[in-house]
């Protein structure tokens, strides 16, 4: 099994799973306890707290919250401070958020808020202009990913922190989920008030994420309950999955195969661009404005949904932005954004590496697929445009 | 893709391609998922499709709704081949899927085809009464003969009384205009 799908999810580390096993095991107790297995767990999630804030370079451990994963944070995040500012109803986002921002923010304008959604360019990339001109009085929140989880498109947060700032009294909110683990981060000198993060994104298990709170930053508590995480989100802490983050987050920090994997990127990248006639690339061509572990390629003219089937058969896993059955409806609305052509949109196919990808995999693909291309163009209703391009 | 027919027809299509000259040829597009399929297809002296052949670009589902489609209509007549593309549910039991809006897409392209047949067959019938439904062969004549006999008012009851409109549906318009030409008091 080749996987190239590791913005979707990632294996858990060999070295995330030992960390966790003891807290599967004989070490077990609740963190709330004051008794001695009370205590341990306790100093497994602050170690594992201080990991995490020490990976995205909080100025503060306790700026970190634990949660249950990156859209849980992303919805704390955004409902919490809208229901700090009664008084503000406006909301700026953008056409290329991820579900957990783009669903809720579509929710809160049937609640009465007002949200203006920034476009991108067909690069992907925002128009800070166009986010000046957007901000308002009452603009309570400011809330943009920093990397696209389909095309790897990186958003400039430091930069719209400092527009936010100079503009309002707008708390910002940073989805950065897909980022984490995949390039620098370091929080503490930007003006981001908020950012969300998932687990099984950087080796660590499902189930677990993260909300970095800025200092001063207070929101209403997410789930009543217990005390837990200073009473901000109250539920027994998932230890094992707690002490997983804090392992993958450490890895992340010292591990230095970044490189390599943008390495693997670039070859598949390149040669896939090179050798097969109708491939384009969706996102900018300037690989410094781009996740590098990411490759969003459409093949005009056929369909993405087959083309990740005959790569299924062939044991490689992609994910593709457009999928037309039951599950999921709509075709890709970051590409749309983007104003990619809909027989482009259609066949486009996210290659996403990770840790584990060896250079064979990546020379594997690039050897079946032009095959799958070329049989998936032979049964083309587009015959024409493919022979066009030769 | 654990199902066995249709990996068998996605992996490997039947009938792919276009129709030898000269053919007919109807497409159809969802602009949900933005997959499209075109049908082509010749058909003899006998109303028989001697040959359909399809492209397609989108999902395993549509591939193999299609490539079924163009086995089992060659040989039939277009009353046949338009009721079995318009059976959804049967190829649907056939494929054992429930993606009914990919089997009925490649079934729409597969009835435009036959339509554009239909409606040149009509154009070249060279007999002495035109010919309105192509593909039970029912003239205008006969059409109105029925309307008038019978007091007949609906699409659907002309169909009844003698098939016209049975197949393809292409003449439904021009059977409409006959009943209203017919439509006198009572």
């Amino acid at each position: 099994m080749i996987y190239l799908d590791n913005n979707a999810t990632t294996r858990v580390a060999p070295e995330v799973l030992a960390a966790m096993q003891p807290y599967l095991g004989q070490l077990f107790g609740n963190p709330s306890s004051a008794h001695a297995l009370g205590r341990e767990m306790k100093r497994a999630v602050e170690q594992s707290r201080e990991q995490v804030a020490s990976l995205i370079g909080a100025a503060d451990v306790n700026e970190i919250v634990f949660t249950s994963c990156g859209s849980e944070s992303d919805n704390w995040a955004i409902r919490g401070v809208l229901a700090t500012r009664p008084d503000k109803k406006h909301i700026v986002t953008t056409l290329v958020e991820h579900e957990a921002v783009r669903n809720l923010c579509q929710l809160l304008e049937n609640e009465g808020y007002e949200v203006t959604w920034l476009g991108v360019d067909h690069n992907g990339e925002l128009d800070l202009d166009e986010l000046r001109a957007a901000i308002r009085p009452d603009t309570a929140l400011v809330s943009t990913m920093l990397a696209n989880n389909e095309t790897g498109v990186l958003f400039p947060i430091e930069e719209i922190g400092r527009i936010v700032r100079e503009r309002s009294e707008a708390l910002f909110h940073v989805d950065g989920v897909q980022a984490v683990g995949k390039i620098p981060i370091d929080l503490k000198n930007t003006a981001v008030d908020l950012f969300a993060l998932s687990g099984h994104k950087l080796h660590a298990p499902q189930g677990i994420g993260a909300l970095y709170l800025r200092n001063g930053v207070s929101l209403p508590s997410w789930i009543i309950g217990g005390g837990q995480e200073q009473g901000r989100r109250a539920g027994t802490s998932a230890v094992p999955n707690i002490v997983g983050l804090g392992a993958a987050c450490r890895l992340a920090l010292e591990n230095n195969d970044h490189a390599r994997i943008e390495q693997l990127r670039n070859r598949l990248e390149d040669d896939i661009l090179k050798t097969i006639p109708n491939a384009r690339l969706n996102g900018a061509a300037d690989r410094s404005k781009r996740l590098p572990n990411t490759s969003n390629i459409s093949f005009a003219y056929v369909d993405g949904q087959s083309i990740l089937m005959h790569l299924d058969q062939a044991g490689i896993c992609v994910s593709t932005g457009s999928a037309c059955h039951s599950t999921t409806h709509e075709s890709s609305p970051t590409l749309k954004a983007m104003n990619v052509p809909y027989p482009v949109a259609q066949g486009s196919i996210r290659f996403s590496v990770g840790r584990y990808n060896t250079e064979e995999e990546i020379e594997t693909l690039l050897s079946v697929l032009p095959g799958i291309i070329e049989k998936l163009a032979a049964i083309s209703p587009y015959d024409k445009e493919l022979s066009a391009i030769g | 893709m654990g199902n066995t027919i249709i990996a068998d027809h996605f992996l490997n299509p039947r009938n792919v391609g276009d129709a030898g000259e000269p053919s007919f040829s109807g497409r159809a597009a969802s602009l949900v998922c933005g997959a499209q399929v075109r049908f082509s297809i010749q058909v003899d002296e006998a109303h028989s499709i001697s040959q359909a052949r399809f492209r397609a670009a989108g999902c395993d589902v549509l591939v193999a709704a299609a490539s079924l489609l163009s086995e089992q209509v060659e040989g039939k007549n277009t009353a046949e081949a338009a009721a079995i593309g318009q059976d959804v549910v049967a190829l649907s039991e056939q494929m054992g899927s429930v993606e009914m809006r990919c089997i009925e897409l490649a079934g729409n392209a597969l009835l435009d085809a036959i339509r554009e047949y239909s409606d040149a067959a009509r154009e070249d019938w060279a007999g002495d009464e035109a010919l309105i439904c192509t593909c039970f062969f029912v003239s205008e004549r006969t059409i109105e003969r029925e309307i008038q006999t019978r007091g007949l008012t609906t699409v659907a009851e002309v169909t009844r009384v003698c098939n016209a409109g049975g197949g393809c549906g292409s003449c439904h318009q021009l059977i409409q205009e006959i009943l209203e030409t017919n439509d006198l008091p009572r």
